[in-house]
């Protein structure tokens, strides 16, 4: 981080593309720092958020969709919906933005080698889990398994699809995709995600599930991981509120005594269920 | 050092001797007050009573700029070091109103605006001598002549002021005023306590904190938020006039070929606050605003930096349209508790 | 004459009906003079209910402001009534809120209080400062009398009353389906001499007027907050995309905002004074409103929230309207 934590810095666009298309397109950025220096400093940790933005425009914090195992470069996966992801999805390759962190705790991957990690996610939601996914593929042998669970509303909402794929064929990683409706030609699962999970029906033991997507299905998660012997500390999710600084001064992203930029982004749910304003 | 005096005839000269450009003081702009630098007059009018906009602003000023940029282009330019700042005239509740904002300041990483000039910043504070109807600063551990966040404590005692100073800076700026300022009498510090002693004594309004910080949360789902918050208009008056109010949103803005992108008071009684861009709201009513509010001040705060966001001033309840009354609120809490 | 057993006894039967949700009234507040909205839902919070001199707020505001959240998947919206105590002043924000089509008739029941006038809180508070006990206030013939601790003080009226009950000409509310007493008799008619005394000057003398008070605004919303008026339910200054207004606060936003709110509410602001009342930092803008008021009146001879059949100025046309001010 700089000394002004507010000033960010500049970072070239590699390479983009779109996830999905539509209204609320997602589209994924990949860019390095400009400056070498910065480049050689900066180190991230999968569960990471930092604040991307355009001088001009303005600046909005998105988790670190990439692990750094990936390489020396950072990704984050905009959905279009706001004045600044809307002016991030004009940009091309070659682009300039502004990058400012990384921002708030990480998940804790090194705590839980040898155990079987299982991440449910819903949409966008997969942003924040893929860089988990990413570091425990690089490092399979020293985790018990992977199993991952993502859905989406249709076929045309799934981000990384074509990852998720590759990742189908593999013996040694169980992956399950899932649409809510059905669509012709669709080979995989239908259902909404809380109602896979169920049909999944992973081991609490020696297992740490991680979830993230909209509220709701976080919601319905919670419930059928409780009903699958989940214990708490086995549970973890990462939390976006509205936020502008990223480092706990501008106020705003606090749910009840926890700043979501500096306490987390990532909890574990034996935090959060003491915290009603974590699922409002 | 020893106590000192200030004769009221010599204000003026006190305020050359230093600097006038120096001098930040109350003043009344439009229908209400704030500090400000000194213009042209040769003297000051300590009789205001509390500003309407609190000190913070000369500290964290309501619109500031981050950083400066060209149109297209990424250079970012930060603005200079902040200028040297005497404050007189402030009243003891806002300079312990900014040793409670300092924690959040400092916090890891420091915010180096804030900071900045908190260290260039002498203050010389004004003992209250007719508190207002609502304060109670006395119930938060303040006082109207409290010396939290001070560098010099003033007294007014009729014909002078006695010059109290209690730090470093401030025993500097009474060797600069050298011969302007004269050695007080132990008869002006007895007065002055007596002084001291009778505005304590006018504050009438108390809350008792006790237990608030740790129980509030538990009160999640009591009616009280929803009967206080009813009246509520959702303005921004108790937030933004609050001396321990923090919150501010950035933005970026362009005039001409220059950009800017600067932070600005924010408001979590707003409901844009917590607003996703997906639209999905939190907080979507006053009522979770309120609680927020409530919250933040009484028992978010106290658990991240060990002292609860409120000094007693009293604008939030002086200034509401409608009357929402944290101590009245508060009492609520506590017969809920 | 203000009745309050008779208003606490309509209040009761009111919010009794099944067809309402809650009923807002006024009530006395926490302290000194200062009295806060009501809201009730149960007959014996009716008991709270007072009128007074002290009752300035414009409850009509609350038609507006009320948070719709979305309604939960399987259940029916609720369509129950909202009753409220309404002046003459606050009448007129229902009928133009009516007129514009903001609330629906059959959603309101308006529950009148003819009004001899309502205090200014700066001017009582001056004679009075520093009094934390609450106080009740009633008129009494021309004059206000307060009921303090060490007696009760009558003052004239002019002496604390509102500049806007002063010269007010809408004391009786305008529609209601409830009066509460009898009418009571309207103050001579509006010369607009506040606003004429600014239109005197030069136009750098009104500008520096403006600009002490323009550069003093924090930009609280407080007076678009309160104003019955300002109820579009996406602002043009809470907007960011694209940004009209920024939320930078300088003399030159915060003039466009001001501006901005004004013309918004012109032919549309109906003069309850709440957003003058209610600015922390005292802006006088009810002096800018009444210019657009005044105009509105000599051009177009309109005065919203009078009529409850009338159309709003802005979509009505007639054949003779002025059109010389078109450049």
């Amino acid at each position: 981080m700089k000394e002004n934590p507010y000033q960010p810095y500049v970072a070239t666009i590699e390479d983009t593309w779109y996830e999905t298309v539509g209204d609320r397109a997602v589209k994924t950025f990949k860019v390095t720092l400009d400056d070498p220096e910065a480049r050689k400093n900066w180190s991230h940790r999968p569960g990471q958020c930092a604040m991307v933005g355009r001088l001009g425009i303005g600046e909005s914090m998105f988790c670190i969709s990439c692990s750094p195992t990936e390489g020396d470069f950072l990704r984050f996966s905009v959905m279009r919906a706001g004045k600044n992801t809307q002016g991030l999805h004009e940009q091309e390759v070659g682009d300039k933005i502004t990058v400012r962190g990384p921002y708030g705790n990480s998940f804790p991957l090194e705590d839980w080698k040898g155990k079987h990690i299982l991440t449910i996610g819903g949409g966008i939601g997969q942003a924040p889990l893929r860089p988990i996914v990413e570091y425990v593929k690089a490092n399979l042998d020293q985790y018990a398994g992977l199993t991952m669970i993502y859905g989406a509303r249709t076929s045309g909402d799934l981000c990384f699809r074509n990852e998720f794929e590759e990742m189908m064929k593999r013996d040694d990683i169980s992956c399950h995709l899932t649409i809510d409706i059905e669509e012709e030609g669709w080979p995989y699962k239908v259902g909404f995600v809380p109602s896979v999970l169920m049909e999944v029906n992973p081991s609490p033991e020696n297992t740490i599930a991680i979830t993230c997507g909209p509220p709701i299905m976080i919601r319905f998660v919670l419930e059928n991981l409780k009903k699958l012997n989940f214990a708490d500390e086995q549970i973890y999710t990462t939390l976006e509120n509205r936020m502008k600084c990223g480092f706990g001064k501008c106020g705003r992203c606090n749910a009840g005594n926890l700043y979501v930029c500096k306490d987390g982004p990532v909890f574990s749910y034996s935090t959060l269920k003491n915290v009603p304003e974590a699922f409002a | 050092m020893d106590n000192m005096k200030l004769a009221k005839e010599k204000v003026g000269d006190f305020l050359a001797k230093l600097g006038k450009e120096r001098f930040r003081v109350p003043q009344e702009t439009g229908g209400s007050s704030r500090f400000a630098p000194l213009n042209g007059e040769s003297s000051v009018d300590f009789t205001l009573s509390n500003t309407t906009v609190p000190l913070k602003s000369l500290f964290y000023p309501q619109t500031e700029t981050l950083y400066r940029y060209e149109v297209g282009e990424t250079a970012m330019k930060a603005p200079g070091e902040a200028d040297e700042m005497i404050i007189m005239g402030v009243r003891p509740c806002d300079a312990k109103a900014l040793t409670i904002v300092d924690r959040l300041f400092s916090w890891d990483p420091k915010d180096p605006y804030y900071l900045g000039r908190r260290e260039k910043a002498t203050i010389i504070g004004l003992a209250c001598q007719e508190p207002r109807v609502n304060c109670f600063c006395t119930s938060l551990g303040g006082g109207p002549a409290s010396t939290e966040g001070l560098d010099i404590l003033m007294t007014d005692l009729g014909e002078s002021f006695l010059f109290q100073p209690l730090t470093e800076k401030g025993e500097k700026i009474c060797q600069e005023a050298g011969d302007v300022l004269v050695k007080s009498e132990d008869s002006d510090v007895q007065a002055a306590e007596k002084v001291h002693k009778d505005a304590a004594s006018k504050i009438v309004r108390k809350i008792d904190s006790e237990g608030i910080p740790e129980k509030l949360p538990q009160l999640w789902d009591s009616q009280i938020w929803k009967k206080t918050s009813e009246p509520c208009l959702g303005c921004g008056a108790c937030t933004f006039l609050c001396p321990t109010c923090h919150c501010f949103d950035i933005q970026d803005e362009i005039e001409g070929l220059e950009g800017r992108r600067y932070r600005v008071w924010d408001s979590c009684m707003f409901k844009e606050y917590t607003l996703h861009t997906s639209g999905h709201n939190p907080r979507p009513t006053r009522r979770e605003r309120t609680r927020n509010r409530i919250n933040h001040k009484y028992s978010y705060f106290v658990d991240k930096f060990g002292v609860i966001a409120c000094v007693g001033c009293g604008r939030c309840i002086n200034l509401c349209p409608v009357n929402v009354d944290i101590l009245n609120i508060l009492s609520q809490v506590k017969e809920a508790l | 004459m203000a009745d309050l057993e008779k208003l606490r006894a309509v209040a009761k039967e009111t919010v009794s009906r099944d067809d309402v949700k809650y009923l807002i009234g006024w009530r006395q507040g926490t302290y000194g003079f200062r009295v806060s909205p009501h809201f009730i839902t149960e007959p014996e919070e009716a008991d709270k209910l007072i009128f007074s001199p002290l009752c300035s707020n414009n409850l009509a505001t609350y038609l507006t402001l009320v948070e719709k959240l979305p309604v939960p998947r399987g259940q029916e919206p609720d369509t129950r009534k909202i009753a409220l105590m309404v002046k003459g002043c606050d009448s007129r924000a229902v009928v133009q809120q009516l007129v514009e089509q903001g609330i629906k008739r059959e959603s309101v029941i308006i529950i009148g209080c003819p009004c001899q006038g309502v205090v200014d809180l700066a001017k009582v508070e001056e004679k009075f400062p520093a009094v934390l006990e609450q106080v009740e206030a009633r008129w009494d013939d021309g004059k206000i009398v307060f009921k303090l601790s060490e007696g009760e003080k009558a003052v004239p009226r002019e002496e604390v009353l509102a500049d806007k009950c002063l010269r007010c000409r809408y004391p009786n509310p305008v529609t209601a389906d409830t009066l509460l007493w009898e009418k009571v008799e309207a103050e001579s008619n509006d010369e607009y001499a506040d606003v004429g005394e600014l239109e005197g000057k030069a136009p750098e003398e009104r500008w520096s007027f403006w600009e002490a008070y323009f550069s003093s605004c924090i930009r609280c919303y407080s007076c678009r907050n309160v104003c019955p008026m300002c109820y579009c339910e996406d602002c043009i200054l809470d907007r960011l995309n694209p940004t009209w207004v920024n939320r930078s606060n300088n003399i030159s936003e915060n003039t466009a905002f001001h501006l901005a709110r004004a013309f918004h509410l012109a032919g549309r602001c109906i003069e309850c004074g709440e957003c003058e009342r209610v600015c922390p930092v005292n802006i006088p803008l009810m002096k800018l409103n009444r210019k657009l008021t005044k105009e509105v009146r000599e051009k177009f001879e309109y005065e919203p929230g009078t009529d409850p059949d009338s159309k709003p100025l802005q979509a009505s046309y007639r054949p003779n309207d002025q059109e010389n001010f078109i450049l």
